[in-house]
């Protein structure tokens, strides 16, 4: 599939972002915005677009905020057919909290025009980067080939999801959650093992239609089994995050 | 002072005539921290000439002779013990603003440490963001990749009182946080993992904090770009941030004591700006691969002045500015503020007139703004224009040169004594010294620091089961996606050590940085020293320099290892008070497999638990000591054959997978050592003392003695390891509790989760 790593100033994941992809074969390149500006790379030439981590622009408002702003203005239109075919788009941390200023998650009625929930700052009020349990919720084009239980890393500052109750039950309704933090034994998180918070243990979405996921964990840091910091306690063929890129693939 | 204005913002200065007063008066009112001698010297040079020089002209000679720009004080220093280690794979040493080493045959690691502990004692936030984008901007100077990020810190005690502060000097507590705060938004923004350093607690840093940072990265052999511009005709592109009036004198305050009125100099600081370097490191590392830029070095201390002058000095040609060309992000700066001004986020590249549009192409892609401000030139002038006006001709060999001293110094004597306490209570101590601000934990501020990003880091800051980890004694970075070689990268410094003997103090910091690369099973590579000092005109602090420079390089020269980059941090003195000296290490080290990587934690019921090296009597500097307010003159001695012994001996035993986990024993000794490993793997330990022979057991427990670590090796394996260690069996992984006896006497009997509790409290007091 051919797949576009969307990049600002502060993105800052897109390497290896790229290297998952490209270890499973797939035809990915970065995509600055200011080409797409330029109108010398159209969105509709991708079947993927993955947004990556990092701060973009700053994050120096609200998480996301700025470069959600300026995707609306250059390519708004794009992104909903994007969306309508079915394509697939995946927002990682500063991605997830992108996705969520435009308005494409949780989209629990359709893309929306304002943002319907928010990722705010973490409970403990700072950011923490530490490694998490999350347990698969429900199937998706996301989560087919993932085990029950996986491990991957957060990063955050801003990652606690907070919604309106009416709008949660929907979220739930839809089983539209893709993963909850969990302790190791599968059981209901608490801190730190829901590093930030989030309602419901959320830590990850689709929408409805399942074709768009927000992750704040990061899976592009745990494609490989070195990089998990239990790899000399638990032997691995793969990094748990390779599930999730490999699911997204899978025909 | 008598000035005469000759263009636009340009005056002529009085120096011809000006008397002794004069001339420090013009010191004193342009700033420029040069002494007396050294105003004499630049009025005779312009006597010399037969003219006045423009206010610039002055400027750019202040700046280049700076301690902080000339290490005048040092250098002669260096040159004798610490340069010149040989090394069969250091390529570039002590040259640029990075060391370049090999790491394969087709790779370099690039890495440096240096000091930014003026501005951050000044304005923490800034100066440590600073400092951090400063270090990030000469690893990438080099051409490579920045990939890894460190930082050594040296507060006053958190709990220290506010009344007893002098007036000016801000509260540890807050330097604190302001610094860490720097730290984390600067680093996390740009996208680079800070892996390791150090936070370390002591009233001899409350008038003068230590923010240290260092960074390394990775960068195709031939690819590697060196800050000298060796023919004329090309083209000075500056490129990234603008220049503004952020950070004049920066260098000149920095080669300067600290007083209540610093704070006035907060313009000193620069300001930082990591939205500008993240997309800057993207253009610089394509505009490299595209093999255009034939000459890079990155603004920092000093600013264009030092940059163009030293480029250009160093390939032997000349240079022509154009200043009215820079991009100013204020109106009205007169030429001398942007030449000297240290704003951040900029890089001069030499390139060829014909290359000027790809960069200018690149740029454009990446948002990055540059211009084009003069060229080289043949000759060994300096000539800077302003708006037609030719305001500057020097010669560069005058500007650059600087000066340099052979400083008087005096070497401490010291009174070899030792107070004998009466028995603790061991299990009280045990748990003070845990939940004590140097050893307890410091979960708090490394999990504020993205340490994943990049998905680099195979072996972590905090090591074992997840949420349960403990401070690992260094970070592996697999820096190629091909290869299974990684880097391991640590700091040590011990100023407490240093302060009884500057000598002794700088090889058990060696000794530090040795045993926490062999912890994780890599061999020892290379150093970059950070050296912080106090005021070099007092004789007794040359004499600690002169002690610590020769300890460093003793030990390293023993070893083969090489220095290969660093930074002298002079005029670290308040109030009358001086830090200890304070050199701290950045060390690398290689590991072939980092399959092979063993973490700090315990792994596993029924392994057995060794403690290799020899623990004396030597209480000098220790945690233990400065509990229970006993003192002692008595420093820790680093014997560099025995650690040249065990360090070969415990890769042997690592390389033949024998070894589950290891820690060196540093601050609080061999008992801290077992309850670090403890917490990090959950499980307890059955440790007998009595094989460690015949010794008070607080001393056996809490010394400090250099050259030790704990092993852990799997059950049945024990005669394999005794064959290639030295070492004697104390004791095995068991339960749930820390249980020491000595012989027949039980010390301490403690579970794990009391440990860890007590080690997670030392800081939630202050921090939350």
């Amino acid at each position: 599939m051919r797949v576009a790593i969307l990049q600002i100033e502060g993105t800052n994941c897109e390497e290896e972002s790229y290297t998952a992809f490209k270890e499973l074969g797939q035809e990915v390149e970065y995509l600055h915005l200011n080409l797409l500006k330029k109108g010398k790379r159209n969105l509709e030439d991708y079947d993927i677009l993955f947004i990556p981590g990092g701060f973009s622009a700053g994050d120096y408002v609200r998480a996301g905020a700025i470069f959600a702003a300026r995707l609306k203005a250059i390519a708004m239109r794009a992104l909903k057919d994007f969306v309508d075919e079915g394509k697939i788009i995946i927002g990682v941390c500063n991605g997830f909290q992108v996705l969520i200023e435009l308005g494409l998650l949780p989209a629990v009625d359709g893309i929306s025009e304002k943002p319907e929930a928010a990722l705010m700052t973490n409970d403990s009020n700072r950011f923490e980067c530490r490694w998490t349990y999350l347990k698969k919720e429900n199937e998706s084009i996301f989560t087919r080939d993932v085990p029950n239980i996986i491990s991957l890393p957060v990063a955050h500052a801003e990652g606690k999801f907070v919604t309106e109750k009416k709008t949660l039950e929907r979220v739930i309704e839809n089983k539209q959650i893709a993963f909850k933090y969990v302790k190791p034994d599968g059981s209901r998180a608490d801190y730190p093992w829901n590093p930030n918070g989030s309602m419901e243990d959320i830590a990850a979405l689709t929408n409805p239609e399942g074709n768009v996921l927000g992750i704040m964990p990061h899976p592009e840091r745990a494609f490989f089994p070195y990089q998990h910091p239990d790899w000399n306690r638990k032997e691995r063929e793969r990094g748990d995050g390779f599930w999730i890129f490999k699911s997204m693939i899978s025909k | 002072m008598r000035a005469k204005e000759i263009a636009p913002k340009v005056y002529e200065i009085d120096i011809l005539n000006a008397s002794d007063e004069e001339l420090k008066e013009i010191n004193e009112s342009m700033g420029l921290a040069l002494s007396l001698e050294e105003m004499k010297k630049l009025q005779k040079f312009f006597i010399s000439l037969g003219r006045n020089p423009t206010d610039i002209e002055i400027h750019a000679i202040a700046q280049g002779w700076s301690e902080h720009c000339s290490y005048k004080s040092s250098k002669p220093v260096l040159r004798k013990y610490i340069f010149g280690i040989p090394s069969k794979h250091a390529l570039i040493v002590m040259q640029d603003d990075a060391g370049v080493v090999e790491f394969n045959d087709e790779y370099a690691y690039v890495f440096k440490i240096e000091s930014h502990n003026h501005p951050s004692a000044v304005e923490p936030y800034g100066g440590a963001a600073t400092g951090v984008g400063g270090i990030i901007r000469d690893i990438l100077n080099m051409g490579a990749k920045p990939i890894a990020l460190v930082d050594p810190l040296f507060f006053g005690p958190p709990d220290y009182p506010y009344e007893n502060l002098n007036p000016g000097i801000k509260h540890p507590l807050y330097l604190m946080q302001g610094v860490i705060a720097g730290i984390r938004d600067y680093g996390n923004r740009v996208g680079i993992p800070t892996i390791a350093g150090i936070t370390y607690f002591h009233e001899d840093f409350v008038n003068n904090i230590l923010v240290n940072a260092g960074c390394l990265g990775i960068v195709r052999k031939d690819k590697i770009v060196r800050s000298v511009v060796s023919k004329a005709g090309l083209k000075f592109v500056l490129m990234g941030g603008r220049t503004g009036r952020d950070g004049i004198h920066g260098v000149n305050f920095a080669s300067k004591i600290l007083t209540e009125k610093s704070e006035e100099e907060r313009q000193a600081v620069q300001l930082g700006n990591p939205i500008i370097k993240e997309p800057l490191i993207h253009a610089i590392l394509e505009a490299n691969d595209a093999g255009i830029i034939k000459g890079m070095k990155d603004l920092g201390g000093g600013g264009l002045g030092s940059v163009i002058g030293e480029m250009c000095h160093a390939g032997g040609v000349g240079a022509e500015v154009h200043l009215d060309k820079v991009l100013l992000k204020e109106r009205n700066m007169a030429p001398w503020e942007i030449w000297v001004s240290e704003s951040q986020e900029r890089m001069l590249l030499a390139i060829e007139e014909k290359d000027i549009e790809k960069i200018r192409e690149i740029c454009e892609k990446w948002d990055i703004e540059m211009s084009v401000i003069g060229q080289s030139v043949e000759g060994s002038y300096l000539d800077i224009y302003w708006y037609g006006e030719h305001i500057v001709h020097l010669p560069l060999e005058f500007v650059t040169a600087g000066v340099e001293y052979e400083r008087p110094y005096k070497i401490k004597k010291i009174e070899k004594m030792q107070e004998i306490p009466k028995e603790p209570n061991y299990r009280n101590v045990l748990l003070s010294l845990l939940s004590s601000y140097n050893i307890g934990s410091k979960e708090w501020i490394i999990r504020q620091y993205d340490h994943e990003v990049q998905g680099r880091t195979v072996l972590k800051p905090l090591q074992g089961i997840i949420n349960y980890e403990t401070h690992g004694d260094a970070a592996i970075i697999k820096p190629l996606k091909d290869s299974w070689k990684g880097l391991a990268i640590t700091t040590a410094a011990n100023p407490q050590i240093g302060k009884i003997d500057a000598y002794k103090g700088a090889l058990y910091t060696v000794d530090e940085a040795i045993r926490n690369l062999v912890a994780v099973g890599a061999r020892p590579h290379s150093f970059s020293d950070g050296l912080n000092f106090g005021n070099p005109e007092r004789e007794e602090i040359m004499g600690e320099f002169h002690e610590s420079c020769r300890g460093l390089g003793d030990a390293a020269r023993f070893l083969g290892i090489p220095y290969v980059s660093g930074n002298v941090s002079f005029y670290n003195e308040a109030f009358g008070r001086n830090i200890p000296p304070t050199p701290v290490l950045m060390a690398v080290g290689i590991i072939d497999d980092i399959r092979k990587a063993v973490s700090a934690d315990f792994k596993k019921d029924g392994n057995s638990i060794y403690i290799v090296g020899e623990t004396r009597e030597e209480m000098g500097g220790s945690e233990y000591y400065k509990l229970i307010g006993a003192k002692s003159t008595l420093a820790p001695e680093v014997n560099l054959e025995e650690l040249k012994g065990r360090m070969e001996e415990i890769l042997k035993a690592m390389n033949k997978n024998l070894i589950t986990s290891c820690h060196d024993i540093s601050h609080g000794g061999l008992a801290v050592a077992l309850a670090e490993m403890s917490i990090g793997g959950n499980i307890g330990v059955e440790i007998d003392l009595s094989s460690m022979g015949f010794m008070r057991a607080d001393f056996k427990l809490f010394s400090e003695s250099p050259t030790r670590w704990v092993c852990e090796v799997k059950r049945g394996k024990e005669e394999e390891f005794e064959r290639i260690v030295k070492a004697r069996r104390i004791g095995a992984v068991e339960g749930e509790n820390l249980k020491v006896r000595d012989g027949n006497r039980w010390l301490f009997n403690i579970h794990t989760n009391i440990l860890r509790g007590s080690w997670r409290n030392a800081l939630r007091n202050y921090l939350g």
